[in-house]
C-alpha cells in the first residue's frame, strides 16, 4: 500500500519538474510567435498580451517588403542544397575510403582528420580568404559551396565512418567473388545500406548550411546576395537604430527558422540518430 | 522588383559543377596511376576514395594553418604585402590592447560557466525522462526544439525578451516592487552581459545534449543497478556510484564539444549589441579586427591565440577527467 503511494508520489513529481521544463521551454518560443503578430502598440502593454488580437498577419508580408526577403530565402536555398549535395557524396566517399580499405598511411591520416575537428575554423579563415580573394571570387556564392566538394566537415567523415563499420563485411565480398569493381559495390551494396547516416548527415549539414553566418558575412558584399541570416542581421541593424521593430523582426526570425523545425519535425529520427551516432564513440 | 540577376546563379552552379566532376575526375587517375605503379588494388582504391579529404586537408587546413602563423608575425591589410614585424602583435595583444584580455575573459568564463551548467540541466532531465515516463518520444521533442532554432533568431528572441520593457522584466516586476529595485537590464548592463548570455545559451543548448546523455542511461546495465539494489544501495548511491560513472565518456564528450564550441560563440554574440563592447566574444573580435579593420596580422595573432588556448583547455578537461573517467573502465574491468 505504502509502495504503491510511493510510487503515485514520484510520478507526479516527475511528471511536474518535466512540466516545468516544458514550460521554460515553450514560453520563450510562443512569445517570439505571439510578438511576430502584434501590432507596434501592442508590443509593450502591460499585463503582456499572450494571444494577440487581432493577430497581425499582416505583419508577415509588410516585414517581407521592406527587404528582399524572397531573394534571400531563395540564395540560403541555393547554397544549402548545393553545399549539402557535395558534401553527402565526397563525405560517404572518404568514409568508406577510410572505414573499408586497407593502406599504408591510413590510420596516420585518419588522426589528423580527428585532430582538424578541434581546428577552430577562425584560424584557417583568413587565409582561406585571401584564396579565394586571389581566384577573384570574393562576393560570389562559390566560396561558400565549392569548398564542399573537398570533403568538409571532418564530423560527418567520422559519423559516416562509425556507420560503415557497423556493416558486416561479408556483403561485399560475396560482390567482390561476383567481379564487382569498387564503384559498383559502393553504388549497388553500399548506398542503400548506408541511407539512415546519409539521412542523418543530410539533416545535420543542412541545418549547418542554413544557419552559417561567418562565411556569408565574410564573402558577401551586395545586398542580394545575402542569404536569410545576413538578412536577418541586416534587417535589425538597419532597423534597430532608433526604434526596435520586435514584431518584424520575430515574423522574419520565425520564417527563417521554419524550414529548419518542419526539418525537425519530419526528420525527427535522422536528427536524434546523428547526434547519438557522433556521441557513442566518445 | 530589382533585376534577377541569373548569372550570379549559374555562374557559380557551373564552378560548382565542374569542381565535381573535376574531383571524381581525379579519384579516378589517381586510381589508374596508383594502379600503372603497381599499388595494390585495395590501396589504390583506398587513396582515390580519401582523396578529397586528403585535397581539402591541404588546400583549406594545412596551407592555410601554416599561413596564418606566418600572419601572426606580420602587419597586413590586405592591399600592401605582408610586413614582417616580429613579436609586435603578440606583445600588443598582452600588454597593450585595452579590448584583448576583457574578450578572453568573457569567452572564458561563458565557456566555463556555460557548459557545466548546461549538463546539468541536461542530466537532470534525461534522468526525469529515464524513469519510464509515457510518451518520451513528445517530451524529448519539446526539450530539443530550442536547439533546432537558428542562433540568430535565438539571440533576436532574446535580445527581445531581455529587453528593458521586454518579457523576463515584465514578468519579474512584481519582484522588483517587492524589493524596491530598479529592473535589470540585461544585455545592456555591462555586468549582467555574461550572465545573460548563459541564461540564453542554457535555453538554446540543453536540448541537444538531453538526447545524448538519455541514450547513455539506457545503455546502462540494468543487472548492475539490481544487482546493487539487491546489496542494498539506495538510488542515490546507485545513481552516484553506478550510472554516473557508467555514462561517464557521454559526459565528457558532452563537456569537451561544449567548451570547443562555446570558446568559439560567434553568432549569437554578432546578433546582440552591448555597451562599450562588453559582449564581444574572441571569434567575433577576431572578425572585427580582421575584416572590418583590416589588421590580418593581427586578427590571425589572436587567432592562433584561440587555437592554443583551446587546445590547452581540452587538455586541462582530458587531464582532469581522467580522475572520473578511469572508473569507468575499472568497473567494467570488473564485470569482465
Amino acid at each position: 500500500m505504502g509502495l504503491t503511494v510511493r510510487r503515485i508520489l514520484k510520478s507526479a513529481l516527475v511528471y511536474a519538474c518535466l512540466t516545468m521544463g516544458a514550460a521554460v521551454v515553450v514560453v520563450p518560443l510562443f512569445w517570439m510567435v505571439s510578438t511576430s503578430l502584434k501590432g507596434p502598440d501592442a508590443l509593450f502593454s502591460y499585463p503582456p498580451e499572450w494571444i494577440p488580437r487581432p493577430p497581425m498577419w499582416r505583419n508577415y508580408i509588410d516585414a517581407w517588403k521592406i527587404l528582399p526577403f524572397g531573394r534571400f530565402l531563395f540564395n540560403t536555398i541555393f547554397i544549402t542544397a548545393l553545399a549539402v549535395t557535395a558534401e553527402l557524396i565526397t563525405t560517404s566517399l572518404v568514409a568508406y575510403g577510410f572505414a573499408r580499405f586497407d593502406f599504408r598511411g591510413r590510420d596516420v591520416l585518419f588522426v589528423i582528420l580527428l585532430a582538424t575537428m578541434m581546428l577552430p575554423g577562425v584560424v584557417t579563415l583568413i587565409p582561406s580568404f585571401l584564396i579565394w580573394r586571389r581566384l577573384g571570387l570574393v562576393d560570389t556564392f562559390d566560396p561558400l559551396v565549392l569548398g564542399a566538394w573537398f570533403a568538409w566537415g571532418p564530423a560527418y567523415i567520422f559519423m559516416m565512418r562509425q556507420f560503415f563499420l557497423t556493416i558486416p563485411k561479408s556483403i561485399e565480398e560475396a560482390a567482390i567473388m561476383d567481379g564487382a569493381n569498387v564503384v559498383q559495390i559502393y553504388w549497388h551494396i553500399m548506398l542503400p545500406m548506408i541511407r539512415p547516416a546519409l539521412l542523418a548527415i543530410a539533416v545535420l549539414s543542412f541545418q549547418g548550411n542554413w544557419n552559417n553566418l561567418q562565411a556569408p558575412l565574410i564573402y558577401l558584399n551586395t545586398m542580394e546576395k545575402y542569404p536569410m541570416v545576413l538578412g536577418l542581421k541586416f534587417f535589425e541593424a538597419t532597423l534597430s537604430k532608433e526604434a526596435p521593430m520586435w514584431n518584424y523582426m520575430m515574423a522574419m526570425s520565425v520564417l527563417m527558422a521554419l524550414p529548419i523545425v518542419g526539418l525537425f519535425f519530419a526528420a525527427q529520427k535522422y536528427f536524434i540518430e546523428g547526434i547519438n551516432i557522433g556521441a557513442t564513440k566518445g | 522588383m530589382a533585376e534577377w540577376h541569373a548569372e550570379w546563379y549559374l555562374s557559380t552552379l557551373s564552378h560548382w559543377l565542374l569542381v565535381g566532376a573535376a574531383m571524381i575526375g581525379l579519384m579516378l587517375a589517381t586510381y589508374a596511376v596508383l594502379r600503372r605503379l603497381k599499388v595494390r588494388r585495395e590501396a589504390a582504391a583506398g587513396y582515390a576514395l580519401i582523396l578529397p579529404w586528403l585535397l581539402g586537408f591541404l588546400i583549406w587546413n594545412a596551407y592555410p594553418f601554416a599561413y596564418s602563423l606566418y600572419l601572426a608575425f606580420t602587419e597586413y591589410d590586405v592591399l600592401q604585402p605582408p610586413k614582417w614585424v616580429g613579436l609586435e602583435n603578440f606583445k600588443y595583444m598582452f600588454f597593450e590592447d585595452p579590448r584583448f584580455w576583457p574578450s578572453v575573459k568573457l569567452t572564458v568564463l561563458y565557456a566555463f560557466i556555460s557548459v557545466p551548467l548546461g549538463m546539468a540541466g541536461a542530466l537532470a532531465t534525461a534522468v526525469l525522462l529515464a524513469q519510464d515516463v509515457k510518451a518520451v518520444g513528445f517530451w524529448r521533442t519539446l526539450y530539443y526544439l530550442p536547439s533546432v532554432l537558428p542562433a540568430a533568431a535565438t539571440a533576436l528572441l532574446w535580445r527581445w525578451m531581455f529587453a528593458s520593457k521586454g518579457l523576463i522584466n515584465t514578468l519579474l516586476s512584481p519582484i522588483y516592487r517587492l524589493l524596491d529595485m530598479e529592473p535589470l537590464m540585461w544585455f545592456a548592463d555591462e555586468r549582467l552581459v555574461l550572465p545573460s548570455f548563459v541564461i540564453m545559451s542554457f535555453w538554446g543548448i540543453f536540448g541537444a545534449n538531453t538526447v545524448i546523455l538519455l541514450a547513455a542511461l539506457k545503455n546502462v546495465p540494468k543487472e548492475l543497478l539490481e544487482a546493487a539494489t539487491v546489496d542494498g544501495a539506495g538510488p542515490w548511491t546507485r545513481f552516484f556510484k553506478i550510472t554516473l560513472p557508467m555514462i561517464s565518456p557521454s559526459l565528457l564528450y558532452v563537456m569537451i564539444m561544449g567548451i570547443i564550441g562555446a570558446l568559439q560563440n560567434f553568432t549569437a554574440p554578432l546578433f546582440i549589441t552591448t555597451p562599450s563592447g562588453a559582449g564581444t566574444f574572441l571569434n567575433v573580435y577576431i572578425y572585427q579586427q580582421g575584416f572590418t579593420q583590416y589588421k590580418m596580422g593581427y586578427a590571425s595573432a589572436i587567432a592562433w591565440f584561440l587555437m592554443v588556448l583551446i587546445l590547452i583547455l581540452t587538455l586541462l578537461v582530458l587531464r582532469w577527467s581522467e580522475a572520473w573517467v578511469y572508473y569507468e573502465v575499472e568497473v567494467r574491468q570488473k564485470r569482465r
